[in-house]
């Protein structure tokens, strides 16, 4: 009984584990951890999860899923709340059309279709941002923000990897 | 799972998950909602529920990197000790010289309020608070600290730290509140210029430095590059004469103001609880503020100012003797 008991809470797991990474980057995001006394801007994680489990595994992170990651970004920084979502929903609902293009190539590819991603939000972010505070806003610090996610996705790629095929896969 | 055998070419459409998309519409609305009503009870509600439920959790996150910068950080001021020994010296140096200034100016003070002729402005009663998490956002720049309601921290107090001005209380949680930084595009706070003595607003830019919007364009020939910047007091949210930093250069529109504040280093703060202070013998606006009182300060901040504060002053404008200025009772903030 323990035991179907556990392997039920253990699935549940599995369902969520992605979900609940995204959450845990946007709580790392919320951290006052600056890095290299504050010239290095925290890098988007939950942009990572979302955009690595679009191409490798959708079934484990539904759209809703990424909605909730979205959400819960806008409500932690203070932002306008359905800016995050969207940009989250928009990058996986791309990459989920794309995914067996990336499927199977080699990780240069999948970096630079994660660079793409990367550019293509930050420009719908600039832009809206731009339109609701009426201004052109300068776009240096996301610039900054976004080398550094993506300076560092072929890091955690290779983590989120692991945890996938050893934990969600074959646990 | 990572071998796919079918290889498209880019572009093709597979999968394209109809959930999502339907979900990209409803943030699209939600966005554009919040644009209209961004501080409805029901956004407010959620923002300071999440705020008071990821108090407790930030800084476990922050913690090992914080221990980790303070290795590194002391490894790193090892090989300043020399030079910084003899700047902190020059600093007391300088210090010293303020000390007798001060001592010699609260004489002075002490003799003119011995004469009747001074009122000392009205009490700020600070509480101190820690950083807990900030947006680390391109665009919105904003930080947590562990103090709210319970603390009677309200939206629209101001934010200082050991420097200067920090920024405004935006959200106000049981225990924790969100401050929106001075660099923040929302972020306006009312200004002058000491030595001009010219007012101004200012407005963040989402850069390291907030520039000053003059009412007048002839203000700025009066304004020069390392003239001090101090908050006005206009609008009655925030006490007059917080440093907020020096003015860096001046442009054809505007002044640019080096902050105090060192964001990056900010990480025990005080909150400042401010009543404006109202005429002591204007017993109507006193009842009529007793009543604001009840319902706390605005939702934006901005406009908390009390309704018959103008009033109260402007009754005071013709008669020969100003009556003193008095801060409200406080027994709301005990």
């Amino acid at each position: 009984m323990y035991a179907a008991r556990a392997e039920n809470l253990f699935h549940l797991f599995r369902s969520a584990a992605p979900t609940l990474l995204g959450v845990m980057g946007v709580l790392l995001l919320a951290s006052p951890i600056r890095l290299a006394q504050g010239y290095v801007p925290t890098p988007l994680i939950p942009l990572v999860v979302v955009y690595f489990w679009s191409i490798y595994s959708p079934a484990s992170l539904p759209a809703f899923g990424v909605f909730l990651i979205g959400i819960f970004h806008d409500l932690m920084t203070g932002g306008p709340l359905g800016l995050w979502s969207t940009i989250y929903l928009f990058t996986y609902y791309i990459v989920v059309s794309q995914r067996t293009y990336f499927q199977g190539r080699d990780q240069q590819v999948v970096w630079l279709g994660f660079v793409t991603v990367s550019a293509i939000a930050s420009l719908i972010l600039w832009g809206v941002m731009s339109l609701l505070s009426g201004a052109r806003l300068p776009i240096g610090g996301l610039v900054l923000q976004m080398l550094v996610t993506t300076a560092i996705y072929p890091v955690i790629a290779v983590f989120f990897a692991q945890f996938h095929r050893r934990i969600l896969v074959e646990g | 799972m990572f071998s796919g055998d079918r290889r498209n070419g880019f572009g093709r459409k597979s999968d394209a998950p109809l959930g999502a998309l339907l979900l990209f519409l409803v943030s699209g609305i939600l966005l554009l909602s919040s644009l209209y009503a961004a501080e409805a009870s029901l956004f407010r509600k959620a923002r300071e529920s999440v705020l008071e439920a990821a108090a407790p959790i930030l800084p476990i996150f922050s913690v090992p990197a914080q221990f980790l910068q303070d290795v590194f950080g002391n490894v790193e001021e090892y090989f300043f000790v020399l030079e910084q020994n003899k700047s902190l010296r020059e600093e007391i140096d300088a210090l010293r010289q303020w000390e007798r200034d001060a001592r010699d100016l609260r004489e002075v003070i002490a003799a003119y309020e011995a004469l009747g002729y001074y009122v000392p402005p009205p009490d700020q009663k600070p509480v101190n608070a820690v950083v807990i998490g900030e947006s680390n956002d391109a665009f919105v720049h904003t930080m947590v600290v562990n103090v709210g309601r319970n603390d009677n921290v309200a939206p629209g107090q101001a934010v200082v730290d050991d420097r200067g001005l920090v920024g405004r209380i935006v959200h106000a949680a049981p225990n924790a509140s969100r401050v929106l930084l001075l660099k923040d595009v929302q972020s306006n706070v009312p200004v002058y210029v000491e030595e001009s003595e010219v007012e101004g607003i200012l407005a963040g830019r989402t850069k390291a430095e907030p520039a000053i919007d003059f009412t007048r364009f002839d203000d700025l020939d009066r304004v020069q590059a390392g003239q001090r910047v101090l908050t006005s007091g206009a609008g009655g949210t925030l006490p007059r004469g917080l440093a907020v930093g020096t003015v860096s250069r001046v442009t054809e529109k505007e002044a640019r103001v080096r902050l105090d504040a060192n964001y990056a280093r900010t990480r025990i703060v005080r909150v400042i609880k401010y009543q404006f202070p109202l005429i002591q013998n204007d017993t109507d606006g006193m009842e009529n503020v007793g009543d604001e009182q009840d319902g706390s300060v605005g939702e934006d901040g901005e406009d908390a100012m009390p309704q018959d504060a103008d009033i109260a002053l402007g009754q005071t404008s013709g008669s020969e003797q100003p009556a003193p200025l008095v801060p409200l009772d406080d027994n709301q903030d005990n």
